[in-house]
């Protein structure tokens, strides 16, 4: 039932995605699937991170249109991975913490994105480092307030159990 | 496997993974050729009557309440509308006498005409999904017989091009995209340079001589000669001219006729670059 509820869920962020992006031009700093995989990256199983952030990067790939199939599957596997990890490690349950690692993350996942994609020179919007940095200060703000919002709706649905706190014993 | 022992695999599955999605990124970079990969072609075949439900029924509840909002300005709207129809009314008498005396012209001089193109209406389920592409995605595809490259505009001016097929969508590359581009000239002066996108939903008119003269209203035209947009189409109005003693070029900035950024409902011109080539020859 968890897994389909996951599945359910980035299913949905991504339909959101496609809806938004049409009405909203704001809305094109803003990736819901990435926000989705830090939330659930954070419940500290890396396995679960990893599963997700592939399955979303690989939808938003899909649904952008962009031409590297790929790229951002790779970006959020390897971001699901580390935040898990990070989350079994550290305590970053607090909500100002939340919010900050998906600054992060989304910092993060412009550098990895735009690299892949220099890498496999596939075009992408950017013209310099100074462009680049401007772009992703404006997607860090903008799936940043995403989490805030997306966060609360996510947590009434998956209500933290005490297993999240088992899995850190584990590893420690 | 108990859930420790998953979790101390899974650096190993992390290794999996990332390969995984880097055969993916090079199967997908050596079958690109304008129709969309199979796994794309699935997820879309399946999104798209979902995303456009959904988008319809969002439109169709927001609508109701912008109605009555509107209702409001209906009347002073209606009036400008009545006086709006008599100058169209005026202005489109003039067009048809005109253009009887085209056509007679023509006839006269012996000129061949230009075919008519036959178009296909589409919905744009989404735009700009991403910030690295300037793209819309439109409901129709390989099934609607939409073919990579063939032309997408609206009635007042073109839109872009499409750059991916699959079953029922299509993706199209805007021409505000930094890696489109346009063969195009100034209506008046025919002055021939090439268009190439913006930031900020502006295009930018390349390779004209400073030496040329370029208004800031000047309407820009497509010259046909790219292959991809046949000649005449309505491309844009030029926004600002800068003159760089320095340059040989001017840098002329400008706004695309049609609403790229806003736009709803578009045509796709039936036509691939085969056809515009046999069409030049023709001519």
């Amino acid at each position: 039932m968890q897994t389909f509820k996951i599945a359910a869920s980035i299913v949905v962020a991504l339909l959101l995605q496609i809806l938004f992006a049409k009405r909203f031009s704001f809305f094109q700093y803003v990736e819901l699937p990435l926000v989705i995989t830090v939330f659930f990256s954070l419940q500290r199983s890396p396995i679960q991170g990893m599963f997700v952030g592939m399955a979303a990067g690989l939808g938003l790939d899909i649904v952008s249109g962009g031409d590297a199939i790929g790229v951002r599957g790779f970006s959020f596997t390897l971001l699901g991975y580390v935040i898990a990890m990070g989350s079994i490690r550290f305590s970053l349950e607090q909500k100002p913490v939340r919010i900050l690692v998906t600054a992060v993350a989304s910092i993060a996942n412009t550098v990895l994105f735009v690299g892949l994609c220099k890498v496999l020179e596939k075009n992408v919007l950017t013209n310099g480092p100074d462009e680049l940095l401007k772009l992703a200060l404006y997607k860090a703000i903008g799936d940043t307030a995403a989490g805030l919002i997306l966060f609360i709706l996510l947590d009434r649905i998956f209500p933290r159990t005490g297993s999240t706190t088992i899995k850190r014993r584990f590893y420690e | 496997m108990s859930t420790n022992t998953a979790q101390h695999k899974a650096p190993l599955l992390l290794g999996l993974l990332l390969l995984l999605q880097v055969l993916l990124m090079s199967w997908n970079a050596r079958t690109q050729a304008g129709d969309q990969s199979v796994l794309r072609a699935w997820v879309m075949a399946v999104i798209t009557p979902v995303a456009k439900g959904t988008g319809w029924t969002i439109d169709r509840v927001t609508g109701f309440f912008d109605g009555f909002a509107e209702l409001r300005h209906a009347r002073d709207e209606n009036v400008q509308l009545k006086i709006e129809i008599e100058r169209l009314t005026q202005e489109r008498d003039e067009a048809v006498e005109k253009a009887a005396v085209k056509n007679n012209l023509e006839a006269e001089l012996g000129l061949r005409l230009l075919p008519r193109f036959r178009s296909l209406a589409a919905s744009v389920i989404s735009r700009n999904i991403a910030v690295w592409f300037r793209r819309l995605t439109i409901d129709r595809g390989s099934m609607d017989g939409i073919k990579k490259d063939m032309p997408v505009l609206t009635s007042s001016g073109i839109v872009g091009r499409v750059i991916e097929v699959g079953p029922n969508s299509s993706f199209v590359q805007l021409i505000t995209d930094r890696y489109a581009g346009v063969g195009a000239m100034l209506q008046q002066s025919r002055e021939m340079g090439e268009i190439r996108g913006q930031e900020n939903s502006r295009c930018e008119m390349k390779a004209v001589a400073a030496s040329v003269d370029v208004q800031v209203g000047d309407k820009i035209i497509t010259t046909g000669l790219d292959g991809i947009y046949p000649k005449g189409l309505p491309v844009g109005t030029v926004e600002s001219v800068e003159n760089d003693a320095n340059a040989p070029w001017k840098k002329i900035l400008v706004k695309p006729s049609a609403p790229v950024d806003r736009v709803e409902h578009v045509f796709v011109l039936l036509i691939e670059p085969k056809d515009l080539k046999a069409l030049e020859a023709f001519k």
